[in-house]
């Protein structure tokens, strides 16, 4: 085990040198976490929580070593603009881990370097001990905008995934109508993507994602684009399935309550530079029920801290 | 929505009930002479009675046989040339600049050079209507392949579908509403030139018919060809939408 006494002991964060002075008093301000930990890990009777560690064959092992990452872009003003400096983040086997940050801070840059769609300016990322050269079936990605294939109907975009690492087809069909049904969307097999509605747009992206079994999903933004409803659906349906399977989970988000209900690990980034400002440990019970948690004062008190460090860094940029 | 469509169908062929009552209302109160301009029902009873001889359908066989091939020859290189363009800055580098200077330049001042050189047959034809429908096809597909979304690239290349298969698998189908945009007025293109080809030097198809007519002052056999041509360009043009609505049937502008 892991030592408990610092809700931030597992990180392997390292900020940059200058940012030295801030992280330092941002550790002086997170110590009521470790506190509000330390005493659920105690107080909490979680005997299956508590007992997973132990019970499992092999320690939390690292899947993706992030390692001073920067990207740096040309404006079309020809200024090079910083988006990501420095970053490095550790993210361990079956964690449930949420990008958080407003918008330009460069995290779902973050998740294109690690989905190999974009290559840093320095700096690498790895996947299990391997430097990551470009996309795999091993990451796979769920975008904001679906990126579902207009030429093929739910099912093609299902099986797409499996027929590409060469299952057979009807082993591929199978496979696939088993994750649409599991996503909720059993009847709409021939539909085509524009005849659905941007929530089953998405639960069909999840599934044609799921189908190739990716050990990291990497989650941009997933729900920006749905209505609230649809959204606290998804979010539910989400947790759900990840708790049945608990593969490795990078989720970006703009939103503190869904990276505070479906994380282990809130990592919190700042703009301008993108930076690592703050990985807070979220240290809730699984499962989690949206209707026990939202009442959960634990949880209530995570929003509200992570969304006043927020207003806090914003002022401080105002005032400089 | 059949009611609907029904009556999107009677807006349409209204204006060209008018046009032929106009032509009509011109022969009948006398403004033109029947022997210049002869009534629309002669010419269309004319048109019938052609359409079951032989020789007319020899006519229309070779004007269809110089189109189709014109026509496909246009969609493989435009539709090759775009997407590799889109896919290479290289060959695009290589492309742009003799496309610019080729697409304003009118093809029909390459025909008489095109039949010296290829002669009175089928190759001289195919080869003009083919530079002319080349370019919509070509800048169409250029256009759709590279606006084609980055992240449906991305999804294929994360299910591991390999760099060089990107194109076929992504880029080609992702183009598809662009370049049948691009056949449509290739293939409208098509039906001018083929014609224009065949009047001013040939020895058969409908635009000879049409000016052999002429040439004899045969008023009713000038106007038969006309008709013939805008008919077929009527029915391709449906053939081609229906291939379109069928093969985009999945995205949503279609």
């Amino acid at each position: 085990m892991k030592a408990p006494q610092n809700g931030r002991g597992s990180n392997d964060v390292s900020h940059g040198c200058e940012n030295r002075r801030l992280s330092g008093r941002l550790l002086a301000k997170s110590v009521p976490y470790a506190k509000a930990s330390d005493g659920m890990t105690v107080v909490s009777a979680r005997p299956s929580e508590w007992v997973r560690p132990v019970t499992s064959k092999e320690p939390a092992s690292a899947i993706i070593e992030i390692d001073r990452v920067s990207q740096v872009f040309q404006t079309s003003a020809r200024r090079d603009h910083v988006a990501l400096s420095d970053i490095s983040l550790t993210i361990e086997e079956r964690a449930f881990v949420s990008i958080l940050g407003p918008s330009g801070c460069g995290k779902s840059t973050l998740l294109y370097i690690v989905g190999g769609f974009v290559t840093p300016t320095s700096g690498a990322a790895k996947m299990k001990g391997q430097a990551i050269t470009g996309p795999g079936p091993d990451r796979g990605p769920v975008f904001q905008e679906f990126a579902l294939f207009p030429w093929k109907t739910v099912l093609g975009n299902v099986m797409y995934g499996p027929r590409q690492q060469g299952v057979r087809a009807t082993e591929a069909e199978a496979q696939s109508l088993a994750l649409i049904e599991m996503v909720g969307l059993k009847g709409y097999e021939n539909f085509y993507p524009k005849e659905l509605s941007g929530g089953m747009k998405q639960r069909v992206a999840l599934a044609r994602t799921l189908a190739y079994h990716p050990e990291v999903l990497l989650m941009d933004e997933p729900f920006g684009a749905l209505d609230a409803h649809t959204r606290t659906r998804l979010q539910n349906d989400l947790l759900n399935i990840w708790e049945r399977d608990r593969k490795t989970v990078l989720f970006v988000t703009h939103s503190v309550d869904e990276a505070v209900f479906l994380s282990d690990k809130v990592v919190m980034m700042s703009k301008s530079p993108g930076r690592i400002r703050e990985v807070i440990d979220i240290d809730l019970p699984r499962p989690r029920r949206r209707s026990e948690l939202l009442l959960d004062p634990r949880y209530q008190k995570y929003v509200v801290d992570i969304e006043r460090m927020f207003d806090e860094s914003d002022e401080a940029g105002i005032a400089s | 929505m059949s009611r609907l469509l029904s009556a999107n169908v009677l807006l349409g062929i209204a204006p060209i009930a008018l046009i032929i009552a106009l032509w009509q209302g011109l022969v009948s109160f006398g403004f033109a002479p029947a022997v210049l301009l002869p009534p629309p029902g002669f010419v269309f009873g004319r048109l019938l009675q052609q359409l079951a001889t032989w020789t007319f359908q020899q006519e229309i066989a070779a004007t269809l046989i110089r189109l189709f091939a014109g026509f496909a020859i246009a969609v493989v290189l435009g539709v090759s040339i775009g997407i590799a363009a889109a896919a290479s800055p290289a060959i695009n580098a290589v492309v742009r600049p003799i496309v610019r200077v080729l697409a304003p330049l009118p093809k029909v001042a390459l025909y008489p050079a095109l039949l010296l050189l290829l002669g009175f047959g089928h190759g001289s034809k195919v080869t003009l209507v083919a530079a002319d429908a080349l370019f919509p096809i070509l800048l169409s597909t250029y256009y759709g392949a590279s606006t084609v979304e980055q992240k449906l690239i991305w999804s294929a290349m994360a299910a591991g579908t390999p760099r060089t298969q990107i194109l076929f698998r992504v880029v080609l189908p992702a183009a598809m509403p662009s370049i049948l945009t691009g056949c449509r007025i290739g293939l409208v293109i098509s039906c001018i030139v083929v014609f224009l080809a065949e009047m001013i030097t040939s020895t058969d198809g409908l635009g000879h018919a049409l000016v052999t007519a002429a040439r004899t002052f045969q008023a009713v056999d000038m106007f038969v060809p006309l008709i013939t041509i805008s008919l077929l360009g009527l029915i391709l043009n449906a053939l081609l939408g229906a291939l379109r609505s069928y093969l985009l049937r999945g995205f949503p502008e279609a």
